[in-house]
């Protein structure tokens, strides 16, 4: 097979996507709508932590145009309680149905539903419903969870369990001891992120329509994983998989917080008990109060370093609070095993012991958002690589320069192998492109004008690719390519356009092995009786895997088309070219033939016995289900595996003003150096790294997902959880470096996270480099004004006390 | 409890529709519910978003603050009635030129009140986007690409070349 010549990956070509979502044709979930459909509503739990005495739905079935309303005990009887998304590291799943049954763990779990002929009289219905609780006391902190001085927790969410841990992990490597007792400088501190997560401007919305006579059920429905929503489905119904289709078709944003079933089996199970199809549209003060939930962690860490900046070991003890569960509603608790896997970093380290807890509380559940773990690594290290230079009087490049890994390829004493990296050269780029030295002198300036500017930089990289065992993120992807008699290509792919411009990246891969245009390739994805089972679109894996599955499956047609032309112009199959929507020979161009004239003549005139005699499968079709050769999941000797095969390298860095009188923020620029190996669509790829960037900046700066002393949530509205606007969102600058991942022909590695990773981490060290004169540490976030006063306030000599905020 | 029910007509891009409706139903309801204009989308029941953005005689509006029967009358404006057939209309097409999209589901509203803007300020800075367009939130794009298309549409339309780059 020629190396890969390619006139479309690598172009920014416009979006197939953008013609319809800009004329409002968008095919979001709740568009659709089914003759005599029903609409749902959710009534929530009020209460944080209580048994659930008595749910009266009587009343609510005698408003007018209300056809059923039922409780969790009710539901029990008609379906299985949530499947398990991982079963890995011996995790505890809470045992729970999709309407809370004997007990609500959060305020906002599910307890009873309705459906009725208008979404109005659905809301009416929810408040003629009486809930009887008992109240429990609450567990809201990770001490309450916890337990003190040793002895177990006062109060045990699952008491099947014993105590509230629900993952627990552990990992040495190399000499940690030895390490510290040889340091020059030890650095210790404590490092909080507060509790937020994606936000999509679209919640959750469901079509679900059960037709009792052929048992066939079909659930629209906007999510990121059609197919294990198809298998938790039959899981959850009893009903075979061949008899499910979901459909997803453009989702309004997912940022990994639709990747589970959750309340998605509500409205399905109304509509297998009314016999009717039936909607819901989640409202956004549902979506806020139970939606998946992420970060919400802190770091106890410790750095050795020798005196030349040389990191010598890293010790972590790395706690989250995941809500009521973080394995099952939504499965979200392995972010803090990638991030307790990940502090290393791109370093050369390997002296490290790190511990990862993860406790329940009456909270929402934690799932999955972008990053995942590596931007929980990347604050942790980059700030103690930060503090380390301060402290050793080094410049904050120069001590990471003297510790990048620069010789590939190269073990993390985690396990993760990095296959290749230019992480030197980003941030040698970062300093250049940022010109530091004239923000240096810069911000001497102003500070004797009396204004205080900041710079922050950071390294970093991007896992991507997750592959992990024992769970329904197991590391395959699959397509299938057909090309058609009239020439034309059609792309069934397992990946899900989440707006990461999927039909046009997949298009443009299969254009180019097809000889074709992406304009001449039409890209299918979101429905599952005609997709081939896929793992949808999570951890960036769509220019890896997605497109991987995609190049191999559009091969396999390429090499008949080829043969069966070499057959039809006498020639070898390494005499001719596919360009241009034809087949050619080399150097004798006017001998060819277009795609449609050679598809034809394959299929029947004359037929597939003459145009590839003995060829198994004689049609110009391919089928690929891609595994990564990357990955492995034996353990090593030290019990490592590999779940993360590709990493894209970069260095972000900010610049910040700061008032001090007023504790504002102002990011006045953020710089983005990344190598995301080849990128398939430059665009597509800039669109990510921004979007994912100003995600990070608005985690930094404002939002956060806050519960009163009584376990009630009290950002309710939008408003009060504070988006990132046109106002507040910083410039940034990307410059891109494009080192191919050898793992691949395409030479691919995902960029759907590296836009966030890092912002968080700069952001902060920025606003510490600005208030650096008033001794200011910035461990937590959001960096409100009120937090930033508070900060200058407790740094002042006099107010100086042991636990900042 | 009986529903009490008014009669109400609205013109949406041009056609006129007679409808009878309660009270409180939402004017974005109506158009996406009783219409079946989809294009117009909610994001939060609040009037934070401007997913909902629509106009309403001449001015635009979020369409989930207004109720169905404060629009009797009026003459509407959706996302629907932008594209001229086959072609989308000059600011869809800079939108799409310069990236400013990702999902699609701020998109809508985003035009709409491109749209507005620049029928007041044909000319605007970025200072005058970034203020006017405020009310209206993307979680995708980052803002930026949107201040891009908005500029770039200011350009194509004052200089009078109607036809769209082509990458």
């Amino acid at each position: 097979m020629d190396a890969p010549r390619s006139n479309w990956v690598g172009r920014s070509v416009r979006r197939k996507e953008d013609d319809r979502l800009l004329r409002g044709l968008g095919n979001f979930a709740d568009d659709f709508s089914l003759p005599g459909q029903l609409y749902c509503e959710i009534l929530r739990s009020t209460v944080p932590h209580a048994r659930i005495v008595r749910v009266d739905t009587s009343r609510a079935t005698e408003i007018p145009g209300v056809v059923i309303a039922v409780s969790g005990q009710e539901a029990k009887k008609h379906w299985k309680p949530l499947p398990h998304l991982v079963e890995m590291m011996g995790l505890k799943q809470p045992n729970i149905y999709a309407l809370a049954t004997d007990k609500v763990f959060y305020e906002g779990e599910p307890v009873a539903a309705v459906a009725a002929e208008s979404r109005y009289a659905a809301e009416d219905a929810l408040a003629a419903i009486r809930v009887e609780y008992e109240e429990l006391p609450t567990v809201l902190t990770i001490d309450e969870s916890l337990g003190a001085n040793g002895r177990p927790p006062k109060i045990v969410l699952y008491e099947e369990w014993g105590d509230n841990l629900q993952l627990d992990w552990q990992f040495s490597y190399g000499d940690v001891a030895g390490a510290f007792a040889s340091a020059d400088l030890v650095l210790s501190d404590r490092i909080r992120v507060q509790r937020h997560s994606g936000m999509p401007l679209e919640t959750r919305a469901v079509l679900a329509e059960y037709d009792h006579r052929r048992r066939e059920l079909t659930v629209r429905m906007s999510t990121q994983i059609p197919h294990q929503c198809r298998s938790a489905f039959a899981a959850i119904f009893g009903l075979p998989e061949t008899h499910i289709r979901v459909l997803s078709g453009d989702v309004g944003g997912g940022f990994g917080n639709k990747t589970q079933v959750d309340a998605e089996a509500i409205p399905i199970l109304l509509s297998i008990l009314t016999k009717r199809p039936v909607k819901w549209a989640e409202k956004r003060s549902d979506w806020l109060v139970s939606g998946p939930a992420a970060r919400d962690y802190v770091h106890e860490i410790e750095v050795a370093f020798k005196k030349d900046g040389t990191l010598l070991g890293v010790r972590d003890a790395l706690v989250g609070d995941i809500g009521c569960d973080g394995a099952v509603r939504t499965g979200g608790v392995h972010s803090l095993l990638v991030g307790g896997i990940y502090i290393p970093g791109p370093y050369k380290l390997q002296n490290y012991e790190v511990s990862v807890r993860a406790f329940v509380t009456n909270k929402a559940p934690y799932g999955p958002y972008r990053g995942f773990g590596k931007d929980v690594a990347n604050v942790a290290m980059e700030t103690m690589l930060h503090r380390g230079a301060i402290a050793l009087g080094l410049d904050p490049v120069e001590i990471r320069q003297r510790n990048l890994v620069d010789e590939f390829p190269y073990q993390i004493c985690t396990g993760p192998m990095l296959e290749n990296g230019s992480f030197r050269d980003c941030l040698d780029r970062l300093v250049k492109e940022m010109d530091i030295e004239a923000l240096r002198k810069r911000q001497e300036q102003s500070r004797k004008e009396g204004r205080f500017i900041g710079i922050g930089i950071a390294s970093m990289m991007e896992p991507s690719g997750f592959a992990g065992p024992m769970s329904m993120f197991s590391g395959f992807e699959s397509a299938s390519v057909r090309v058609a008699p009239d020439g034309s290509v059609l792309v069934l792919t397992g990946i899900q356009g989440i707006g990461q411009g999927t039909e046009t990246s997949i298009a443009q891969v299969a254009a180019d092995r097809l000889g074709c245009t992406p304009d001449n390739v039409r890209v299918v994805y979101g429905d599952t009786a005609v997709v081939p089972y896929g793992l949808g679109s999570f951890s960036s894996r769509g220019s890896t895997y997605g497109a991987m599955a995609v190049y191999q499956a559009a091969n396999q047609a390429r090499e008949k088309l080829l043969k069966a032309a070499a057959n039809m112009l006498e020639v070898d199959p390494l005499d001719l070219e596919l360009k241009e929507g034809c087949v050619s020979v080399r150097g004798a161009e006017a001998r060819r033939l277009s795609l449609a004239e050679v598809a034809t003549a394959i299929y029947f005139f004359p037929g597939p016995y003459l145009t590839l005699p003995n060829e198994p499968n004689p049609i110009p079709e391919g089928h690929c289900t891609w595994t990564n050769p990357a990955v492995r999941w034996t353990p090593d000797e030290a019990g490592r595996i590999q779940i993360y095969p590709f990493h894209a390298s970069g260095a972000d860095g900010a610049l910040v003003e700061v008032d001090p009188e007023t504790g504002e923020v102002r990011v006045e620029q953020l710089w983005g150096v990344h190598d995301v190996g080849k990128m398939i669509n430059p665009k597509i790829v800039e669109a990510q790294l921004v979007g994912g960037a100003v995600q990070g900046f608005g985690g930094a700066m404002f939002e956060e997902l806050k519960y009163d002393e009584s376990g009630q949530m009290v950002t309710v509205t939008l408003g009060s959880y504070q988006l990132p606007n046109f106002r507040s969102a910083p410039p940034m600058k990307i410059a891109h470096l494009e080192t191919p991942s050898g793992i691949t022909p395409l030479g691919t590695k995902g960029v759907g996270e590296g836009g966030i990773i890092a912002i968080p981490t700069i952001i902060r060290l920025a606003i510490e480099d600005a208030l650096r004169p008033f001794g200011v540490k910035v461990n937590a976030t959001p960096l409100t004004p009120p937090r930033v006063l508070d900060l200058i306030e407790s740094a002042r000599p006099s107010t100086r006390r042991a636990d900042p905020p | 409890m009986e529903r009490q029910s008014f009669p109400i007509s609205v013109k949406v891009n041009g056609t006129e529709y007679r409808r009878q409706v309660e009270p409180r139903l939402l004017l974005v309801d109506l158009l996406r519910d009783e219409l079946g204009l989809t294009g117009t989308h909610i994001g939060c029941e609040e009037g934070i978003c401007g997913a909902c953005t629509v106009e309403v005689d001449g001015e635009i509006v979020k369409s989930c603050l207004l109720f169905a029967v404060q629009a009797d009358g009026a003459s509407i404006t959706t996302i629907e009635g932008l594209a001229d057939g086959d072609r989308l209309n000059p600011l869809q097409d800079a939108f799409a030129e310069s990236g400013a999209l990702q999902c699609g589901y701020c998109t809508p509203g985003m035009v709409m009140a491109a749209r507005a803007l620049l029928k007041s300020c044909p000319a605007p800075s970025d200072e005058e986007i970034r203020c006017a367009m405020v009310g209206n939130l993307c979680r995708c794009t980052g803002y930026q690409h949107i201040i891009d298309a908005v500029k770039h549409a200011a350009e194509v339309a004052s200089s009078g070349n109607e036809k769209p780059r082509v990458t």
